[in-house]
């Protein structure tokens, strides 16, 4: 299934070591209406008083912790639904993931 | 020297293991970029950039040279360094003024230990860079295999911009993964043409896999490349080639191309390369000036960027003495300088005029008489600037960023051969040791003999070598010696007095000095705790300079003390017969009695180890290793070979090759580099000890 991919939340990292922590690409159907998305949240963060260093967001934007923990080479998650469906080394390997994973290329 | 736009230059390194090709590689550079007429080949002695006459006759290259050249409207700064592990020294500080480098990787050995250490020397310095993966014209050459090794051995993310059309003798040209066609060479021949063809039908599906891995990659470093390719499918050539170079100067990937110098095949797209995606002088954040005294390593600190209407600021990193003097290589970061300016040593806090100025080709010199931020040029007429000074403009005196060297392993003796060429040997040896901070020159306390220190024996033979070329002297020279040290294991605090108060004026010190290990490479630290005047103020310098001083002669068979710290922190003193000679007196000797106490270890330099044997050699080299005490760390295939990796203590390497020759009827190879400093085994500290009793 074929979406359209438009930018997702980012977030800033600390400096210019860790310029983008979070980056995200939503796919979107031909309604507009967000079918997946492909995230990465390289940790550590800060999430209240624990530091977590394995993270991702769910839906709602909430950091949540990943067990097991984020593979370093496979850090772009692959999100359907709410749910963690695969991982990828890059962001478009991340997307043709998640569109396979909807069926079809 | 026509004025060539900031955004137009590009000041980079060629570097590699040895033999990988460098030099030719920087030849056809200036072949084809019309610097020279005719192309220098290694083998024969006649290359551009090696122009020491022990350069051409070794084929191997000791100093570097820096080279200009133009392509497609651009300078190209190129210094071609060393890929002898004896003369690292010159990579380093290469590295440290140099905003991109190309790293030459053999294709049929992969990378191997120089281009490792080269490679971690740039990840220091944040230097961007692109890999050629050359020689794939010779037997057992792979391009994918040597190209695996970039991730096996340097743990990188690397993406191929090219692929090999052919291999070995049928190697013939490119697939260029960018555009998506084919370049082939027309013959091997020198100045060989190219022309663009379509890609193979054999290589359509891997060129189509190698490319999108190439989207994949270069595209994840800019969100609106990635709205491109998700609106159309693709991108355009221009916005893959803005990718790659983001993607080049952050370090998120390394591009990888291909060809074999030495065949003229890839040399020009390797130039369209180095205009293409390494940085020019504005694209590279600029240098941050030194920590002040006391601060964190890590403090934020004044960056200076490249500007041409900033003050003057630059960093010598070479210094060369010729039949025409004294000549300073410097990088100018920041600002304009003329012949005539006077400019401030900010590192020595000295003023300086700069007397003539020249870009440098090699051995040859053009004039000029301006500089300008992001150039590399030779200054002529500094009196005492030494390598890793900065220069600045007296009204902004910045400290630039020193550079680290490496510490020297092997000593030799050296007297002239005539007693009245000692003081032309000793002032040959001083500016020698000026130009290379890898070489040290000390004299013996107990023989009073001259004592070189270097990074190898090749390092050392050619150091004498230049004596006799350059000076005149001929020279006996002792075996090389290691360079050990020693260090204590545990603290221990001593007191000593030293008094003589028998009639006249007397002398009298306490010291109380607590002696603790430190880590490797930590040097000597000393450190002042006194407090109530137990020890005079004034006398708190002659203290730290006696324990200096003792550290030259360790307590176990005379090396050097290293590695420790020595804290003052407490003492006796006398109105009358005490003095600054009494306390150092004091602490000599507290030292000697201290060290003693405190597990004193002869440490001897430990060498990264790596032969490429034939596969039916390996049992004879990994017993051998063995032998000398060498520790086996790996053994892989590469090819019919093994590639076998050691760690070996540098005393047991001595005269290696020729073993290792009869051993593989000369089949097998080596290499070697420093690695580590260890305590000695207990038996062998004893022969040391009593070799030097």
């Amino acid at each position: 299934m074929r979406l359209r991919w438009v930018r997702g939340r980012a977030a800033e990292g600390d400096g210019p070591d860790d310029p983008d922590r979070t980056r995200e690409w939503v796919g979107c159907d031909d309604a507009g209406e967000a079918i997946a998305r492909v995230v990465r949240v390289s940790g550590p963060v800060r999430a209240g008083w624990r530091l977590r260093y394995a993270v991702a967001r769910d839906a709602e934007a909430r950091v949540v912790e990943l067990r097991p923990p984020v593979d370093r080479n496979r850090r772009w998650l692959i999100v359907i639904g709410g749910r963690v469906v695969g991982r990828a080394a890059l962001p478009l390997q991340a997307v043709r993931g998640a569109e396979a994973a909807l069926g079809g290329g | 020297m026509a004025r060539t736009p900031l955004d137009r230059i590009r000041n980079i390194g060629i570097t590699a293991h040895i033999d990988a090709g460098k030099t030719t590689t920087t030849e056809r550079i200036l072949y084809y970029t019309g610097r020279s007429h005719r192309i220098g080949e290694v083998h024969d002695g006649t290359t551009t950039t090696d122009y020491m006459e022990q350069e051409r006759e070794r084929g191997i290259t000791i100093t570097s040279a820096a080279v200009t050249a133009e392509w497609k409207g651009h300078r190209i700064n190129i210094i071609d360094t060393p890929g002898h592990i004896d003369f690292n020294i010159e990579v380093n500080r290469s590295l440290r003024v140099l905003d991109g480098a190309v790293f030459i990787i053999e294709g049929v050995a992969g990378v191997q230990p120089q281009s490792e250490t080269n490679w971690r020397l740039a990840d220091r310095y944040n230097v961007p860079r692109i890999i050629f993966i050359n020689k794939l014209d010779r037997t057992g050459a792979d391009f994918y295999r040597a190209a695996e090794t970039l991730k096996e051995k340097l743990g990188i993310t690397w993406v191929a911009l090219q692929l090999p059309i052919g291999i070995e003798d049928s190697f013939k040209g490119v697939v260029d993964l960018v555009g998506m066609k084919a370049l082939i060479w027309e013959g091997d021949e020198l100045g060989a043409k190219f022309h663009e063809a379509p890609i193979p039908d054999d290589l359509k599906d891997r060129a189509a896999e190698y490319r999108q891995l190439l989207l994949d990659t270069a595209l994840s470093v800019d969100d609106a490349a990635m709205e491109e390719y998700f609106d159309k499918g693709d991108v355009s050539v221009e916005t893959l080639k803005r990718c790659i170079k983001k993607g080049t100067i952050s370090g998120a990937f390394r591009p990888v191309l291909c060809g074999t110098a030495f065949k003229n095949k890839g040399v020009q797209p390797l130039l369209d390369a180095v205009i293409d995606y390494l940085p020019s002088p504005v694209d590279i954040p600029g240098i941050k000036v030194a920590a002040a005294e006391g601060e964190e390593e890590e403090a934020e600190r004044r960056v200076i960027k490249a500007d041409e209407k900033a003050p003057f600021a630059g960093l010598a990193f070479k210094i060369i003495n010729d039949k025409y003097g004294n000549l300073t290589f410097v990088r100018v970061y920041a600002g304009v300088a003329r012949t005539g300016d006077m400019v401030l040593n900010t590192t020595k806090g000295h003023r300086e005029r700069i007397g003539r100025m020249f870009q440098m080709h090699a051995d040859k010199r053009e004039e000029i008489k301006e500089v300008y931020a992001g150039d590399i040029v030779a200054f002529v007429g500094l009196k005492d600037t030494g390598t890793g000074d900065t220069l600045a403009d007296p009204a902004d005196p910045v400290v630039l960023e020193r550079m680290a060297f490496p510490v020297p392993v092997i000593d030799i003796s050296v007297e002239p051969k005539t007693k009245d060429a000692i003081e032309k040997m000793t002032i040959g040896l001083q500016k020698l040791a000026g130009e290379d901070p890898s070489l040290r020159l000390r004299t013996d306390p107990e023989t009073g003999q001259t004592i070189l220190s270097g990074m190898g024996e090749l390092h050392l033979e050619i150091v004498i070598d230049r004596l006799k070329r350059e000076y005149g002297v001929e020279a006996n020279v002792g075996a090389p010696q290691v360079a050990y040290r020693e260090t204590i294991t545990r603290p221990h605090t001593e007191v000593y007095t030293h008094k003589k108060q028998t009639g006249g004026s007397g002398q009298y010190a306490e010291v109380k000095i607590v002696f603790e290990p430190l880590e490797r490479n930590q040097g000597i630290v000393f450190e002042n705790q006194v407090v109530g005047g137990a020890v005079p103020k004034e006398y708190i310098p002659a203290v730290e300079k006696g324990i200096r001083a003792q550290a030259d002669t360790g307590v176990l068979a005379g090396f050097p003390t290293v590695d420790f710290k020595a804290t003052l922190v407490d003492g006796k003193y006398h109105d009358v017969d005490s003095s600054a000679l009494a306390f150092e007196i004091a602490a000599k000797a507290c030292f000697r009695e201290g060290m003693k106490k405190a597990g004193p270890v002869i440490l001897e330099p430990i060498m990264d180890v790596e032969v490429t044997t034939p596969a039916d050699h390996v049992g004879d080299v990994v017993g051998d290793l063995n032998r000398r005490r060498g520790v086996i760390q790996s053994q892989d295939m590469a090819g019919t070979s093994v590639i076998v990796r050691a760690h070996v203590p540098l005393k047991e390497m001595f005269g290696y090759i020729s073993n290792l020759r009869g051993m593989t009827k000369g089949r097998a190879s080596f290499s070697m580099q420093f690695h580590h400093y260890d305590p000695v085994p207990r038996q062998i500290a004893d022969e040391i000890m009593a070799k030097s009793a």
